[in-house]
């Protein structure tokens, strides 16, 4: 058999891969070897932080809701807002409610006021439906 | 001087300084409410990565309650036994109680001996084993500054001082109930009967006396 050179098949693969873990820290930009592995584990979680992403960011809102609703003193929680939201059908998301209670706390304390103090309008009002 | 140890590494000083007052406030329900200000939970712009808890500033620290027989038997544990000096062989002696059997180098404080001795340190155990355990937690600790009586040097600041919320203390069980209305009768019992002897009535003015 004659001799066959494997040539530049391999330099143009790790080229790629290279040019992926070009940002990294030390050893884990330079080395070939490290670089392939740091490849795999950078794709990895950022594949599992994506499903992770949409968890941790639904319990940051509830954190920041649960902060600025404790601050009205009345022995009102997060859980009972929701609670009343849910029973007036009102279909914000947390998100939103998270974006409110940072730029405009007062509208939140509105919210809140409204949905609590209804209750015996609320009942009348389904009985009529 | 200790207090304003590390107040430079603490950098943004857009926060607040809250004053809590634990005097006849439960240890561990004071505790969590600190550390839930500590983390800065009680922001809408709180953030997990980056520590954005406000200063704490504790008072009358060595007049915190607590409940049931908890005085006597808390025990603060801690484990030596890497130094071997003769100071230590001394400490064993002099501040083990009285079970002697926690040979080796175990060794443990009364609530009421670590009050004695230094009363900043109950509270900041508490709220210290409250917090994540991770690496904003020795900042945290940076942030809680825990005095024993009501003076404290950082008068100058914009001081805030912290509404605890009212405790819903449980109704008490039926027969400690029992047992209570029956030591307040024998009281009660009690100061009739002096009352009524010769003795009583001079005891009683003098005690008056002394309420004036």
């Amino acid at each position: 058999m004659t001799r066959i050179k494997r040539g530049y098949i391999a330099r143009r693969r790790r080229r790629k891969i290279r040019l992926f873990a070009s940002s990294f820290r030390g050893a884990h930009s330079r080395l070939t070897r490290t670089i392939t592995q740091q490849k795999i584990r950078a794709l990895v979680s950022s594949h599992r932080d994506r499903d992770k992403q949409k968890r941790d960011f639904r319990r940051l809102w509830i954190t920041r809701i649960n902060a600025v609703i404790r601050e009205t003193r009345v022995s009102y929680s997060y859980s009972q807002l929701i609670h009343d939201l849910y029973k007036r059908q009102l279909l914000l998301n947390r998100k939103i409610l998270a974006q409110i209670a940072i730029s405009n706390r007062n509208c939140l304390y509105l919210i809140s006021n409204e949905i609590r103090r209804k209750e015996v309008d609320w009942k009348e009002y389904t009985e009529k439906i | 001087q200790k207090a304003l140890a590390g107040l430079r590494r603490i950098d943004l000083d857009g926060l607040r300084w809250r004053v809590f007052d634990a005097k006849g406030q439960v240890l561990g329900r004071l505790a969590s409410h600190i550390s839930t200000v500590v983390q800065g939970k009680d922001k809408p712009t709180y953030v997990p990565n980056r520590d954005e808890g406000d200063m704490c500033v504790v008072i009358n620290a060595k007049d915190v309650c607590v409940t049931g027989r908890k005085m006597t038997d808390k025990f603060y544990r801690w484990h030596t036994g890497q130094v071997q000096d003769v100071n230590l062989i001394l400490l064993l002696y002099i501040v083990v109680a009285s079970w002697s059997w926690y040979i080796g180098h175990l060794k443990e404080r009364n609530l009421k001996d670590q009050l004695a001795k230094d009363p900043t340190e109950v509270i900041r155990k508490a709220v210290l084993r409250m917090l994540p355990r991770n690496k904003l937690r020795d900042d945290r600790d940076r942030k809680l500054r825990i005095f024993a009586g009501s003076e404290h040097p950082f008068v100058d600041r914009p001081l805030e001082h912290y509404a605890m919320p009212p405790r819903q203390v449980r109704e008490m069980r039926p027969r400690a109930k029992r047992a209570m209305i029956r030591a307040q009768k024998k009281a009660e019992q009690q100061e009739q009967d002096e009352t009524n002897t010769k003795k009583g009535k001079r005891r009683n003015k003098v005690e008056s006396i002394l309420e004036i």
